[in-house]
Order: structure tokens, then C-alpha cells, then sequence
């Protein structure tokens, strides 16, 4: 669900990028690894000198990462620049979009950032992300895990090491083993979504209530209840075209009798009575008829009109 | 209006150009709906269809009903459909000879759906109708005064001669 959400931000620049593929993933692999080792390093010294302190003042401040960063992130920085000479220049531009996308700790954060990324990469972004940047982006995604992880490692310091070891199955680039859980918490629910509450308010549902409050409308009692009873034909009982959208809506005649468009005018061209009830159709009926966005209020009026006879 | 207007004048220029009998008219695709209904569920002692190739041309039988002077008689009618059917009736025309206050010794049938014709109205509908003036003929409207006079005063006789001419024209 979370890798599912990540891989589609990162799709769009994957579209770029098919070239440099398997350098790539190569490369994404040794990056993964050095992730993953700095991590583990990060964790080890950060219990030893923080414990549960991190959790409360990391995950939101930006300065913590960078702090971070110069304090013990050294075996990162060096590992890093060492797996980069390998890439083409636009491929890193993108590897680095990518990480600021999956990395930044929340959901609308992050797609105010995908939509600028996406501006930006299509002008003239020619790899100038410094590294200081991407490593203190990789420290987010560290910090972010730290505190995911954080209740476990509260009690029992080494469990943490475990988790390191879920990433490198997750899919293809780098910086997808950033932070699941926090975008799956965030994300809107599919209607489709196996996980999604079943107490969220069904979509169709929704849809579907202005035709039911519809109908309620035109079962009312009176003349309501017999144009509610007559059941729309799906072609026109006089010359057996069948019936369009304008063409169902229209109801000339308070007897019920539908037809289309096209036999109603010349019906009034001649007879001018209503093939059901062989009642003259009133005179404004044909323009009022049509209006399809008001069929209530045209029957209305044509109710009045009838009234007459 | 626009939408209705604008097919309206598609249509009618088809309807104009397409005056043949063959043709797919408006008028055509309606008649041939109602052959098919009418081969589908045929009302009681009728039959029609088409006379030759021409859909517009029909024949019909119409049986006499069990229980009036007509029992056992058979009787012809030429059906004509209009270009413009179902907006004007058909012209229905007995080709049998048939003593009958509401039919002439032309064949002309005088018959309320078809004066007062609806276009919801099927050619099956008319047939029922005949059948109707078959067991009930409406000598208060008639077209053969006499017979309708004789129908009122001396029910015996008319029905004596209505039986005379159906073994005669009829069988």
C-alpha cells in the first residue's frame, strides 16, 4: 500500500529514465546498502545518546536532520559520492526528486513538493542538489524511521536492527524504502480499498441520492403517482425510433403518453391530440416540453394547462 | 426545441425523399414493426400481412364470430397504409360482400377508431375492432340506413339475412 503510493509519485520520472535503468539499479542497491549501514549506525548512537527524547523533537523540526547529519552521519557522507559518478547527470537530478518526494514527512507536504519538482525538472535543474541536501534528505527518511520504529526501540534497543533488513525487497529505486506508514495513514481511501473502514460513507451512495430524492418527488400523490407508475418505453410507440435522452424526459400529455420529439410535432402540425387520451396537447407544451434539466416543474405547467378540458 | 427541430427536419427530408414503397421510411419502419407483432401475437380469427412485396398493401381475413349471423364466414379486407401512417388511419376496405349496417356495398366500413383515429393506434387494433361490430354493429352510426332500421325492429330477420349473404359471399 505505502511502497504502491510511493512508486506512483515516482512514476512520472521513471518515465524519463528508462535508459540508465540497470545502472541504476545497480546503483540504488549500494545505495540502499549504505542507507541501510548508516542507518543501523545512526540507531545504535542514537538510543545510546538520546532514547526516546529524538522522537518528540525530530520527526517535525528540520534542523534535527541536519544536526544529525554533521554530528554522525560521516560513514554516510563518504558513501555516498562514491556510488554517484556512476549516473548520468539527468538521472541524478531525478534520484534526487524522487528522494525529496518520498522522504518529506507528510502527505500534503509532499505533493506540494511533487508538483514544484515536476516544474522544475522539466527547466533547468541541472544537478545542482547539493549533497549536504541529500544527506540531510536521507537523514529525514533515517529520522522518519526512527520514529516509526520508535515504541519498539524504546523498550528493547537492538529490535531495531531487524527492521533495516525489511527495505531491500520493497521495489526497484532508491528512497522507497522511506516511510510507509505515515503516507498510508494520511492517503485518501480508495472505494475499492480492501483496508478501507467500513464505516466511510459509500461513494455511489452519494451519487445516487438526488435520483432517489427524484423519485421520492414524483411518487407523490395526485397526478404525481400515475406519471411515477408509467413506465418509460425505450422507443417511441409511434413510429418505434427508439427514445433519447431529451426524448424520455418529455412528457406532453398528463395522460403519461410518451413519444418522441419528432411525432409530437407532427401530431401538432395536424391532429394536434395526444395519441393516448386523444386530448388536444396544449399549445405551449411543445416548447415547455423540452426543457430537460426541469421535467417537474414543465409537468407542473402542463397540469394547469390541462385543467382546461 | 432545437434538438426535437433538428431532427425533426432530418427525418421529415427522409420521410420526403424516401416516398417509395420499399423505401425505410418513418411510416415503413412502423408497418414492419407491426407485421412483426402482429405475426408474434395475432388477435382471435385474424390474420393479415402484406399482399405482394409492397409493405404498404396489405390483405387481412377476418373470421366471423361464433355465435353471430357471420359464424364461419371468411372475410376479406384490403388494408392501405398511408404514407404518412400512423399519423392518418389506414383505409380498410372489405373485399367480401357482407350484410352489415356499418359496411357499404363498397366495402367501406364505418368504424369509430378509424374516423377518430390515434396514431398509437396498430392495424391488430383495428382488426379487433371489426370482429367487435362483427358480434356488436352500432346501427346508430351506420352507413346502410335500411339495415340498420331492420337491425333495430326485426333483430331475427337482419340476422336471417346477414347469415343468407355469409353462406353466399362468405364461404
Amino acid at each position: 500500500m505505502g511502497s504502491d503510493s510511493t512508486m506512483n509519485v515516482a512514476s512520472a520520472p521513471a518515465l524519463l529514465k528508462d535508459m540508465g535503468k540497470k545502472k541504476r539499479a545497480n546503483r540504488s542497491a549500494k545505495l540502499k546498502q549504505c542507507k541501510l549501514d548508516a542507518r543501523r549506525e545512526q540507531w545504535l548512537s542514537q538510543v545510546k545518546s538520546k532514547g526516546g527524547k529524538e522522537s518528540s523533537e525530530g520527526g517535525s523540526s528540520p534542523s534535527s536532520p541536519l544536526r544529525l547529519n554533521s554530528e554522525r552521519h560521516e560513514p554516510l557522507i563518504s558513501l555516498e559520492p562514491r556510488s554517484r559518478p556512476e549516473e548520468a547527470e539527468d538521472s541524478s537530478l531525478h534520484d534526487s526528486d524522487s528522494e525529496s518526494l518520498t522522504n518529506s514527512p507528510s502527505n500534503d507536504c509532499r505533493k506540494e513538493r511533487h508538483a514544484s519538482c515536476g516544474s522544475s525538472s522539466s527547466g533547468s535543474y541541472s544537478g545542482s542538489v547539493s549533497e549536504e541536501e541529500e544527506d540531510s534528505l536521507d537523514d529525514w527518511e533515517a529520522i522518519a524511521d526512527a520514529l516509526n520504529s520508535e515504541p519498539a526501540a524504546r523498550t528493547e534497543p537492538p529490535a531495531v536492527l531487524p527492521t533495516p533488513p525489511k527495505c531491500p525487497p520493497k521495489p526497484t529505486s532508491m528512497g522507497v524504502e522511506g516511510i510507509p506508514r505515515p503516507t498510508s495513514n494520511c492517503r485518501a481511501w480508495r472505494p475499492d480499498d480492501a483496508f478501507r473502514p467500513q464505516s466511510l460513507p459509500n461513494l455511489s451512495k452519494q451519487h445516487s441520492f438526488p435520483m432517489n430524492s427524484e423519485r421520492q418527488f414524483s411518487s407523490r400523490p395526485g397526478n404525481w403517482t400515475r406519471i411515477g407508475i408509467m413506465s418509460t418505453p425505450s422507443s417511441c410507440p409511434i413510429c418505434y425510433e427508439d427514445l433519447d435522452r431529451t426524448d424520455t424526459s418529455f412528457l406532453p400529455c398528463l395522460c403519461g403518453f410518451r413519444l418522441c420529439l419528432f411525432c409530437h410535432k407532427k401530431i401538432l402540425e395536424a391532429d394536434g391530440r395526444c395519441p393516448g387520451c386523444r386530448k388536444p396537447y396544449g399549445p405551449v407544451e411543445g416548447d415547455v416540453g423540452v426543457n430537460v434539466g426541469a421535467p417537474l416543474f414543465r409537468l407542473s405547467r402542463s397540469c394547469s394547462m390541462s385543467t382546461r378540458y | 426545441m432545437s434538438a426535437g427541430s433538428g431532427k425533426c427536419s432530418a427525418s421529415g427530408g427522409s420521410v420526403r425523399s424516401w416516398s417509395s414503397a420499399t423505401s425505410v421510411s418513418a411510416s415503413g419502419k412502423r408497418i414492419q414493426k407491426e407485421m412483426l407483432e402482429f405475426n408474434n401475437s395475432p388477435p382471435a380469427d385474424c390474420s393479415a400481412g402484406p399482399k405482394g412485396d409492397n409493405l404498404y398493401q396489405w390483405i387481412s381475413t377476418v373470421i366471423g364470430p361464433p355465435g353471430t349471423p357471420y359464424e364461419g364466414g371468411v372475410f376479406f379486407l384490403d388494408i392501405t397504409f398511408p404514407s404518412d401512417y400512423p399519423f392518418k388511419p389506414p383505409k380498410v376496405i372489405f373485399k367480401t360482400r357482407i350484410y352489415h349496417c356499418n359496411v357499404d356495398s363498397a366495402g367501406n366500413i364505418n368504424l369509430d377508431i378509424l374516423d377518430n383515429w390515434s396514431p398509437a393506434l396498430t392495424i391488430s387494433k383495428v382488426l379487433l375492432a371489426i370482429r367487435t361490430i362483427f358480434i356488436n354493429p352500432n346501427p346508430y352510426n351506420s352507413l346502410v340506413p335500411t339495415i340498420a332500421r331492420l337491425y333495430l325492429t326485426d333483430r331475427a330477420k337482419h340476422d336471417q339475412t346477414a347469415a343468407e349473404w355469409t353462406l353466399r359471399f362468405a364461404r
